[in-house]
């Protein structure tokens, strides 16, 4: 049941794809292409040893000729299918990625909690629903849980705050 | 007798303040964690594991245990409240439970839940208790063939019949294969695939390789969900306690569900989502109240809920006895288990008496503690789902960031977790199941190491495999649930009715976790 596709439902629908469409959808199994061709190659440079005796490349290398097998039949499968892709959410997408690398760039150098501060400011950013106090509150509001719970109750080695 | 004395020092081991103390957390964080919807049991785990490396190796398995089926029961309430199942296995639920939540049943639907959790858990923990000694003796007759053709078993039965189909899941399996190749090979000492990187001479840590794939993931595909209003629902919660009526047609499902769970939960890579499948579908047949199911009939949630939380425990027989997890939270504890020094397989029954015993002795005190905590804590349960997801967000990203720098106060690692969140939203949009990676990174390095030994004690002759008759055996049944999954992916597909496009729709897993998370 759950395994029936949408992009099947779509075609059923009435929706048809674009060249758009088509590219999205095949790009996942040209990913796997690609991953496997690096793993190929990197597995043949560090030696295939012996039947008797596999090389350090040995499993790496079978593992990506595989996956490249895999892949062309799901870039075949992808082929027969009709409707449209499923499009990325960008919003969202970006906005968990620089909040990941807002935390990244600021805890070592100013600490954990301005770190949690502006990781939640950055996360809501998008958010429109929210006004700009709601999200500073509850980036307060997580710092200072943060403090509590991961310093104070936990004793793990952060630095609340650079400096001070 | 051995198994009854057993399973009393492992009571007595529990019931130390500690091991009890962090059993109730992990309940309890669990079915918080759980509740929020596409947050299943997997971020869970991987959210708290980092914690876990503070604690005695028993305490720490027994509060990873107590997030996991935790995280199981709290995502049936979001299934109940909000149709909105965070794993599959919780998509069965939905059937019927969102049904008795708008006809004000909801209080109802989750007192059944939380009694039938019980039930199958109890089911499920005597299944263990039993049959896991006589599974581990078996296994200390294997050899690195036998090893090997185990694992390539629970690959390709972890794979082959996932969602997106055989051949997405196996590609999936092999990645995670090439991907736990990164970082220095055992067996020679050689860098492989680190780019140059020396945080990556130890390999990519299973943490976050989790946190990236499902934590980041499955946040960034439920912020979308959310924002389209999916969830939102007016819920009456008027009636609480089930009618004498319901208790009666609960009591035999949840016989049959925990039955059902405990068999399909103890093979490799079948799991909660066909265990609470294949309840749901007997259970249907041998009602009397056939034509209620689908409509809010309580025997349709009861038996989905035994069987999913009888599967949750013996999911752990082949984990621990064999070393091969069925599944992707089965991986993860593994991976725990490993960087606590201990090596699953047969030998842990008595090398480590004291974890297995006092893990089995857990489901009973956890179980108990999930029903006292959770029947009246329903509505606190209820309350925080009202809580708007755009406050919610932000605070589990706050979560995963904290926990994966704690790994080594390095961040190298949020970027990698960055990495694979990245890879994660992806692999969703793309139809991939991320589960079967992750199996495939747990049991890449054992696979290898036991291919290398059968062949280096055959002399380089690949029929080892075939010769010796369980391995032979197993790779037999492999292939045909490989030939099994190939056939269900790419034969010809039925027309689709207004009817399936309609269950589909209303039963559309939040964000797809796998069929074997």
């Amino acid at each position: 049941m759950m395994g029936i596709s949408s992009n099947k439902i779509m075609q059923d629908t009435g929706h048809r794809a674009g060249v758009k469409d088509i590219l999205i959808r095949l790009s996942g199994a040209g990913l796997l292409l690609a991953l496997g061709l690096y793993f190929m190659i990197g597995g043949l440079n560090l030696g295939l040893g012996s039947p008797f005796r596999p090389g350090t490349g040995a499993f790496p290398f079978f593992s990506a000729l595989l996956l490249m097998g895999l892949a062309l039949g799901i870039l075949w499968q992808d082929l027969q299918q009709d409707g449209l892709a499923d499009r990325p959410d960008w919003i969202s997408f970006l906005a968990i990625g620089a909040a990941l690398s807002v935390f990244a760039l600021v805890t070592e150098r100013f600490g954990l909690l301005p770190a949690v501060f502006l990781t939640v400011l950055t996360a809501s950013a998008p958010d429109r629903s929210l006004p700009w106090w709601g999200k500073a509150a509850l980036g307060l509001f997580m710092a200072g849980l943060s403090y509590v719970l991961f310093i104070e109750a936990l004793g793990l080695p952060f630095k609340a705050i650079r400096g001070i | 007798m051995d198994v009854l004395a057993n399973f009393s020092a492992g009571l007595a081991t529990v019931l130390q303040p500690e091991t009890l103390m962090y059993c109730f957390i992990g309940v309890f964080l669990g079915t918080f964690i759980g509740v929020l919807p596409g947050v299943g049991s997997m971020a869970a785990i991987a959210m708290i594991l980092p914690l876990s490396f503070y604690l005695e190796p028993t305490v720490a398995i027994v509060m990873i245990a107590g997030v996991y089926y935790g995280a199981e029961y709290g995502g049936s309430i979001a299934s109940i409240l909000m149709n909105i199942p965070g794993t599959p296995s919780s998509s069965i639920t939905c059937i019927d439970g969102y049904p008795m939540a708008r006809q004000g049943r909801a209080g109802v639907a989750l007192f059944v839940t939380s009694i039938a959790s019980f039930g199958g858990g109890m089911i499920g923990m005597i299944v263990m208790a039993v049959l896991s000694p006589s599974l581990a003796r078996l296994a200390l007759q294997f050899g690195p063939a036998e090893y090997f053709a185990v694992i390539f078993l629970g690959l390709i039965a972890a794979s082959a019949v996932s969602n997106g189909g055989a051949l997405r899941g196996i590609a999936m399996v092999v990645a995670g294969l090439m991907l736990s190749t990164v970082g220095i090979d055992l067996t020679t000492g050689d860098l492989r695939f680190t780019l140059g990187v020396p945080e990556l001479r130890d390999g990519v840590h299973l943490v976050i390789v989790a946190m990236g794939l499902f934590g980041v993931g499955e946040l960034i595909t439920s912020i979308r969900a959310n924002r389209e209003g999916r969830g939102r629902q007016e819920i009456d919660y008027a009636k609480f306690y089930p009618s004498a009526r319901e208790w009666r047609a609960s009591w035999g499902p949840i016989w049959r569900g925990g039955l059902i769970g405990s068999f399909f939960g103890a093979l490799p890579g079948t799991g909660q989502t066909v265990a609470s499948a294949v309840g749901y579908a007997v259970e249907k047949k041998v009602s009397k109240n056939k034509d209620q199911f689908g409509k809010g009939a309580v025997e349709g949630v009861a038996v989905p809920e035994s069987a999913n939380n009888s599967a949750t425990q013996t999911a752990f027989i082949p984990t621990l006895t064999l070393g091969v997890p069925g599944s992707a939270s089965m991986a993860m504890v593994i991976g725990a288990l490993m960087i606590h020094g201990i090596t699953p397989g047969p030998r842990i029954l008595t090398e480590h008496t004291e974890l297995f015993w006092g893990l089995v002795a857990s489901f009973l005190v956890g179980n108990v503690l999930l029903l006292i905590l959770n029947i009246p804590l329903i509505g606190l349960w209820v309350r925080l789902l009202q809580i708007p997801y755009r406050l919610m967000y932000p605070a589990i990203i706050v979560l995963i960031c904290i926990g994966v720098y704690s790994l080594n106060n390095n961040v190298f690692d949020i970027w990698m977790t960055l990495l694979f969140g990245v890879a994660g939203y992806l692999m969703r949009l793309y139809r991939f199941e991320p589960a079967p990676l992750l199996i495939g990174f747990v049991l890449g390095p054992m696979m290898e190491e036991q291919l290398r030994r059968a062949l280096l004690l055959s002399r380089g002759d690949p029929m080892v495999f075939l010769e010796r008759p369980i391995s032979g055996g197993l790779l037999a049944i492999s292939a045909l649930i490989l030939i099994y999954g190939l056939w269900v992916t790419l034969r010809p597909r039925r027309n689709i009715t207004t009817d399936d496009t309609s269950i589909i729709q209303n039963n559309k897993p939040s964000s797809n976790t796998g069929a074997s998370s």
